[in-house]
Parts: C-alpha cells; sequence; structure tokens
C-alpha cells in the first residue's frame, strides 16, 4: 500500500489559513495600507530631491517596497494555530513532538518550510501588483535576478535559524515575549525593513555587519536595486552561506539541549 | 524480561530550587539558590502483559506521570530500566514512538486551526500510514466513537468530550500495539466516558492492545481494569488485582442474611465472623487478615445455611483506595 511521505506536514500553516479567512483579510489589508504608506513616504521624502545616499527614487521606493512584502514571508505571529513553541511549552502539549516519529527539529523545519513557502506566495502576488502598477521597478537584468533570487533563499534561511533560536529559547525561559519583541525591532532595524541600511551612520553599518539581520532582508534587496554590484555579490552571498552554517550548526546542537529540557508536568 | 511493558527499579530524581517565603527569601533564592532533590519516581519494578489493561493509580503528585513520561521516552530516568514492545523509549524514542499511542488528559495532540480530518490527516504523514489503511482506521473509530458528526468541525470548536473522542482515535490511527492513558477521561459527563470505556475495552479485547491507564475515576478502574499498580510518593505500594486491593484494604463487606429457621445455631466460618444476629437475620462480616472476598464469603454462607433471603454490602472501590492512599500515606 503506498505510504504518504511526511513532508507533507509542511502543509500545516497554509491549511490553518486556508481555515480562516478572516486572517486572510487582515493580511492583505495590512500589506496594502504599508505598501501605499511606505510608497509614499519615500515618494515625499525624496520630492525635493533627486538622489540621497546614492540613491535614486525608483531604488529607495523599490527597496522600502519590496521590505514591506519580503517582511510577509515569515509572519512573526506566535498566537495563531496554538503550534508554536511558546503554545506548547504553555499548554504542556509540546511533549507530543516528542512521541511522534517525525523529530521535533524535522518537524518544525518543515513547517516553517510551508509558512515561508506560503508567506512567499503573498509576497510574490504583492511583488506583480506593485510590478504592474508601478510601484516598483523591474530588476535591471536576469543576472540581477538570478542573484537576487539565490540571495533572498540563502536569506530566508538565515531568518528561519534567527526564528528558530527565539523558538528554542522558550525550552529554557518557557516564554519568549520580551526576546521576541527584541528580535522584531532589530530585525527590521538592521535588516534594512523600516530604512535602508547606507542611511544609518558608519559605526551602526560596521556593527550590523557582524549580526545576521542584514543576511536576512537588506543584502538580497541591496542586490536587486542595484546598490550591490554583481561582481560584489559573490562575497555577500558566501557571508550569507556563512551565517546559515553557523546558525545551523548552533541550532542543532540547542535542539539536543532542549530535549533535555521538555518539562514534566504533573506528578 | 516479558511482556509488553517491562519496568526494572526505574527512578526519576529533579533537582528544583527552593523557593524561600517572602521578600528577602525571594531575594536569597535569587542570589544564592539551594538546590534539593525530588524523587518523583523511585525503584518501580512490574510489568504489563500484551493484551492486558493495568491502571497506574496514586494520589496526585505520586510519580504516575513521570513513569507514563518516561515510558514514552519523553523523559529519561536516572536509573533503571524500561521497555515498551521491546525498545528502550528514552533511546530510541523514533522506534517507541511508532509502537506506542498517548493521550495525556486534556492536552490536546491535534491542530487547533484545522478541521478534526485533517489533523488525521497529517498524522496519517507523520506516521506515514498507507492511505487505504488509514481510512479503513478512520471508519473504524467512527463506528466506536461517532466521529463523522464533527470531524469537519475545526478543533478549537469541539466540546471536550468530542475533542478527547477525536484524541483518543489519533493516538490509535498509526496501529500502536501499546497505548498510554494519562487520566483520558478528566472532566468528560458520564455518557461521553462510558462511550470513552466501550472504546478502551474493544481495543484491548478484540484489538489485543495493552493499555496502560492513570485515572482518579474508580468506576472507570472497576470497569476497565482486572490489575492495578498503586503508587504513592514515587514507590510502587502493591501491584495486584482488585480482588486483592479489596483484600487488602477494602476489607468492610457485610453478608445479611435471613435464615429459613430462627433457631438454628450460626457459628462463624474460616475468616467469616458473626457481626449480629437478631432472631433469624445474621450479619456476617470479614474475621482477620485471612478473610475471603465478598463473592466467596456469600458462597460459604448459602453452602453453609439455608436462607430465605441475602444481601451483601460492599465498599466500593472509592472506599477501598482511600484506605490504600491513607495507609500507603502512613508507610
Amino acid at each position: 500500500m503506498a505510504t504518504v511521505p511526511a513532508w507533507r506536514a509542511a502543509r500545516v500553516t497554509p491549511l490553518g489559513e486556508l481555515h480562516a479567512p478572516p486572517r486572510m483579510t487582515a493580511v492583505l489589508l495590512r500589506l496594502t495600507v504599508q505598501v501605499v504608506l511606505v510608497a509614499s513616504l519615500w515618494h515625499g521624502l525624496y520630492s525635493r530631491t533627486g538622489s540621497t545616499a546614492g540613491l535614486d527614487e525608483g531604488q529607495a521606493v523599490t527597496y522600502a517596497v519590496l521590505a514591506v512584502l519580503a517582511s510577509r514571508i515569515r509572519q512573526l505571529d506566535q498566537y495563531t494555530g496554538r503550534d508554536s513553541v511558546i503554545q506548547h511549552m504553555h499548554y504542556g502539549t509540546i511533549v507530543y513532538w516528542y512521541l511522534r516519529p517525525l523529530p521535533p527539529q524535522r518537524y518544525y523545519a518543515l513547517r516553517a518550510f510551508g509558512e515561508q513557502l506560503y508567506g512567499f506566495a503573498w509576497a510574490l502576488a504583492g511583488y506583480t501588483v506593485c510590478l504592474a502598477a508601478g510601484v516598483v521597478d523591474p530588476p535591471e537584468s536576469a543576472a540581477v535576478a538570478g542573484v537576487f533570487a539565490v540571495s533572498l533563499l540563502l536569506g530566508q534561511l538565515v531568518l528561519y535559524y534567527v526564528m528558530l533560536i527565539l523558538d528554542q529559547l522558550c525550552f529554557f525561559t518557557i516564554r519568549n515575549n520580551s526576546a521576541m519583541l527584541i528580535l522584531i525591532f532589530a530585525q527590521n532595524l538592521l535588516s534594512g525593513v523600516y530604512a535602508p541600511l547606507w542611511f544609518f551612520p558608519d559605526w551602526f553599518i560596521r556593527l550590523s555587519g557582524f549580526l545576521p539581520f542584514q543576511a536576512t532582508l537588506s543584502v538580497p534587496l541591496s542586490i536587486y536595486i542595484g546598490r550591490i554590484g554583481l561582481a560584489d555579490a559573490a562575497a555577500q552571498l558566501a557571508v550569507q552561506a556563512g551565517w546559515v552554517v553557523v546558525l545551523a550548526l548552533f541550532t542543532r546542537w540547542v535542539w539536543r539541549q532542549a530535549a533535555r529540557r521538555v518539562i514534566s508536568q504533573g506528578g | 524480561m516479558s511482556g509488553a511493558i517491562q519496568v526494572r527499579g526505574l527512578s526519576r530524581t529533579f533537582h528544583t530550587t527552593v523557593r524561600r517565603p517572602g521578600f528577602a527569601g525571594a531575594l536569597r533564592s535569587l542570589v544564592a539558590p539551594e538546590r534539593v532533590a525530588k524523587h518523583a519516581v523511585s525503584d518501580i519494578t512490574f510489568d504489563v502483559d500484551s493484551g492486558e489493561l493495568l491502571a497506574l493509580l496514586g494520589p496526585n503528585g505520586a510519580g504516575k506521570s513521570t513513569t507514563i513520561k518516561m515510558l514514552t521516552g519523553i523523559l529519561t530516568p536516572s536509573s533503571g530500566e524500561a521497555r515498551v514492545a521491546g525498545v528502550v523509549p528514552y533511546q530510541d524514542r523514533e522506534r517507541n514512538a511508532r509502537n506506542i499511542g498517548a493521550v495525556f488528559g486534556q492536552r490536546t495532540q491535534l491542530w487547533w486551526d484545522l478541521p478534526v480530518r485533517e489533523s488525521f490527516t497529517i498524522l496519517r504523514d507523520i506516521y506515514e500510514v498507507p492511505k487505504a489503511e488509514h481510512s479503513a482506521r478512520l471508519a473504524e473509530f467512527d463506528d466506536l466513537l461517532a466521529l463523522s458528526s464533527f470531524w469537519d468541525t475545526r478543533v478549537r470548536h469541539l466540546s471536550l468530550g468530542q475533542r478527547v473522542r477525536c484524541d483518543l482515535a489519533a493516538a490509535l490511527l498509526h496501529d500502536p500495539p501499546v497505548v498510554f492513558l494519562d487520566e483520558p477521561t478528566i472532566g468528560m459527563d458520564v455518557v461521553v466516558k462510558e462511550q470513552v470505556r466501550e472504546f478502551l475495552r474493544y481495543q484491548v479485547e478484540q484489538r489485543g492492545r495493552t493499555v496502560l491507564l492513570t485515572t482518579h475515576d474508580m468506576t472507570e478502574v472497576e470497569r476497565l481494569a482486572e490489575r492495578v499498580v498503586l503508587v504513592n510518593h514515587g514507590r510502587l505500594v502493591l501491584d495486584g488485582t482488585l480482588d486483592e486491593i479489596r483484600r487488602k484494604f477494602g476489607s468492610t463487606w457485610q453478608v445479611r442474611a435471613t435464615l429459613t429457621d430462627p433457631h438454628t445455631e450460626v457459628v462463624a466460618l474460616p475468616g467469616i465472623a458473626v457481626v449480629r444476629r437478631e432472631g433469624a437475620r445474621v450479619v456476617f462480616g470479614p474475621d482477620g487478615s485471612a478473610a475471603p472476598t465478598v463473592h466467596q464469603a456469600l458462597k460459604s454462607v448459602i453452602e453453609r445455611y439455608e436462607v430465605t433471603d441475602i444481601a451483601l454490602d460492599e465498599a466500593d472501590l472509592e472506599d477501598v483506595m482511600r484506605a490504600a492512599y491513607i495507609q500507603a500515606e502512613a508507610v
């Protein structure tokens, strides 16, 4: 008899969203409002100047709008679906992750993959609409588009591991709300969601270079708008890949520690 | 070792920080925390045969759930050894997971936002159950637990009774030979409880599953289990049949007989004392530690005397267990 492969567990998040139309409407509204406001803001900032920090208006608006769309790829909502680590720790249901033949780390990865793919569909739909409406510029060439795609993929892997560390924290502290708030702020600031990083002072840019956040969004978006040329892209991709390896090894170690911390509730 | 579940000298010690009372105490605990060892389970040994339902009983905090967590592989014991369907659960979690199903009280393993049937499908994928097998098993569970009337409802909208029935089905979808149930019927109404008991009885008697059940519901124990293991303060207090437990802790039965001839001479029988006599009416009770069970006593009285009427008063299992817990506490 034909068995069904375990990777189909990746459907969990998209299925949950499709069964909750109000949540999808909220995402649509939020994205629309954010894109309109961000595009208006950057058009306004450039209304009296042709170029700032080496960026023209088209590049700046494209960067900002793409940042809004890309930030949707991995939603940071911890409370929908009761299938996040923090909620499993809260309700004592984390035990079930350890009672299945699919190891918790693989289930987590599959679920995150589904979540990121679902978010990517939203981002892609938004991008298509924005491109058709002339809100964002297309990439300069097919080569730029290709390198951007690779960089975006690596950026999403870095983001996955950063989010994983936050979730793993729950095994040791039960809750991660404060850490999550700090992460959301740091990620948005240091990855260039609020504003492209080159608007910040040099020391800030240098500091953010030691953290993984700019590898998530700033690098791929900078490649897209041409701020990072194709000649320099290889080094940036290598840094992103480096972060992926470092974070993968670290989170693997933390999973092993976490397995010893599955808290026994009740006598 | 033999049996579907084999437990030998199993112990688990937790190390916790003592929280001192008051502000100063809390500050001291923060600066110089004092660690203490809590022995949740100490040197427990028992077996459960294939196709047997064993009730693991004990007061709150006795160590029942910790024992189950070690047998399911969630916790690693501090010492001792356990095997479930031939697998050491905490050493080979993945292989053990295919052999066991588990329900932990009101904690659901279903996906909150999805219809129940979708949850079942995801579990089918995770356990890699063939589609045809999954459908057949689902149909069987629907017959026994009447799931189809609500399995297209999202889990968050189910009543407790509906959810627990779905959780039971979810735990057995991959056809595990061993099932762990930690207070599965807690908070459920009597009708659903009975339905769940029927389901469990069917799984043991017809499907030959081995079930380890913890519960505080003595009716459930009486209806489902022949054998119980009693634990308290992490230690095994008793391992025996319900009759043995009754004999040991619940010898409070009385046999009330009305003799055909009120002048019959009434004497004590082996292990049976005459508690009182009023004419033709005689009340018998247990005598000493060698007292027979209430059913044996009834048989002895009927065989020895001619009676026109006979009735039994027996301490129910709740009373028996209360006596057992109190005695275990005193040990």
